[in-house]
């Protein structure tokens, strides 16, 4: 058998195989979306097509309507975690994300199976404004429906879950790993804990005397303009103290700080280098968890 | 056989259709001197039938369904043998699949994707093999093949960006009852 008509089975066995843990999930009016039996009884799908938090329903492979519970939402990773009683429906079968690079052959799967095919085009974070952990940009077209639904290696293995709602113009998928970090939480706390300092920061210039004074080569860094009272950065920090590193790593953006919030790191201690009142020195401080409504 | 081979052989089957002077989209050889193309390609009932190699034929429309989108040309020594056509069942969703047309007037154009769905879009719908690849006007009436070059549908329509094209079967039945 010659090498395309191979690749061509190749897609069409990933598409078979991997199809067999695709539902429909109907959770919002008329556009049903798509949903990925992750584990036994859990089912992930993209967190903007659930707009209903009550009466949800899903569609097995086989056409057979079952009810399903809503175990919590990852608004910021665009998830949803669904509870579902589908003991026979295959789970999918998790590939290792972490080895996805940009220019891998990948599939993205709809509920009937339907598909599209493509490569991935970029890998990181600053696609999407909300994302604090690296994103796979693809290079193929999510169809109507599509979102929530699995991302598929050339090995037949999900590896991550697509959707349309992080970005207005790029294809956005989460990586399996992700996505398997966000399913424990929901299922342990309901909810994705959030890292926390309670500081509001802007960039800005750090000034020419104050570079030469403390021996500095960065030319931008975080000045402090709102501490939170109560919050862990009250414990160190006073509006107006410029942030030049954390943890010995300079930082200029607070998307940077944001991702230094990852949900791993509530609970450890960080050390912030800042200038306050023309000295440098470090500040102690302890990554808290984000409040579930703001002080 | 590699991309550019299939290609080749689809060329050699894919003619383009003009009338009243103007390229009007494609067609293809589906048997000796008879074409199959959509029927809102060819409203006229006399078209100029362009080979690939840029030998013209006179073509006349026998048989039109407007409604399966189906039309049948004889073009007396066209001098072409006829397309291969794929089995039915062998088509699946993920398979790669290829298209050869005249969009937007470049001539033997190819296009690669793999098949989005097969089947109707609204339950007792009629049946089409759903397209993820990108086609454009001129390529109605022309192949869409599998990789060895097998022919297995007519594209006739796009929706968004979903290609549509009729099942070798449908066509099948609208030949043999035209005849």
């Amino acid at each position: 058998m010659d090498r395309l008509h191979a690749l061509s089975d190749e897609l069409a066995a990933a598409v078979q195989q991997a199809g067999r843990a695709v539902l429909a999930v109907h959770a919002r009016p008329r556009l049903p979306s798509t949903g990925v039996h992750w584990r036994p009884g859990l089912v992930v799908t993209a967190n903007h097509t659930v707009r209903a938090d009550e009466g949800l329903t899903v569609t097995r492979p086989d056409g057979r309507s079952v009810p399903a519970t809503l175990v919590g939402r990852d608004p910021v990773r665009d998830l949803a975690v669904l509870r579902v009683d589908v003991a026979d429906v295959a789970v999918a079968e998790l590939g290792d994300s972490d080895a996805v690079r940009v220019g891998h052959m990948v599939l993205a799967l709809g509920a009937g199976p339907r598909a599209s095919w493509g490569v991935i085009s970029a890998i990181g974070a600053a696609h999407a404004r909300s994302a604090d952990v690296d994103l796979f940009s693809l290079d193929l077209t999510l169809y109507a429906g599509f979102s929530g639904g699995p991302l598929v290696d050339a090995q037949r293995h999900v590896v991550g879950i697509n959707t349309s709602g992080m970005s207005r113009q790029m294809q956005l998928a989460v990586p399996a790993s992700v996505v398997s970090r966000t399913v424990d939480a929901l299922v342990s706390h309901g909810r994705m804990p959030q890292g926390y300092l309670g500081v509001g920061t802007q960039t800005v210039r750090v000034p020419a005397a104050m570079r030469e004074q403390l021996h500095l080569d960065q030319a931008l860094a975080l000045i402090v303009v709102d501490v939170q009272a109560g919050s862990p950065a009250a414990a160190g920090l006073l509006i107006g103290d410029v942030i030049l590193a954390l943890d010995g790593h300079a930082i200029a953006d607070p998307v940077d700080l944001r991702r230094l919030l990852r949900p791993e790191r509530i609970g450890q201690r960080i050390t912030a280098r800042v200038v306050r009142g023309g000295q440098a020195r470090d500040v102690e401080l302890t990554i808290g968890e984000r409040p579930a409504r703001p002080r | 056989m590699d991309l550019a081979g299939v290609a080749a052989d689809l060329r050699r089957v894919t003619v383009e259709l003009a009338a009243a002077g103007h390229a009007v989209g494609s067609g293809v050889v589906w048997a000796p001197d008879w074409v199959v193309t959509n029927a809102h390609v060819a409203p006229h009932a006399h078209l100029i039938v362009r080979r690939a190699d840029g030998a013209e034929a006179h073509g006349h429309v026998v048989a039109r369904d407007r409604h399966a989108d189906l039309a049948l040309l004889q073009v007396p020594g066209l001098g072409l043998s006829a397309a291969t056509l794929a089995p039915a069942d062998e088509l699946r969703v993920g398979s790669l699949v290829v298209a050869v047309g005249h969009p937007f007037g470049v001539r033997g154009a190819l296009t690669t994707g793999i098949v989005h769905a097969m089947g109707s879009f609204v339950p007792g719908g009629r049946s089409w093999i759903q397209g993820d690849l990108r086609l454009a006007p001129g390529n109605s009436g022309g192949p869409l093949a599998d990789v060895r070059g097998r022919v297995v549908g007519i594209n006739a329509m796009i929706v968004g960006t979903l290609a549509l094209a009729i099942p070798v079967s449908d066509v099948t039945r609208f030949v043999r009852d035209a005849g």
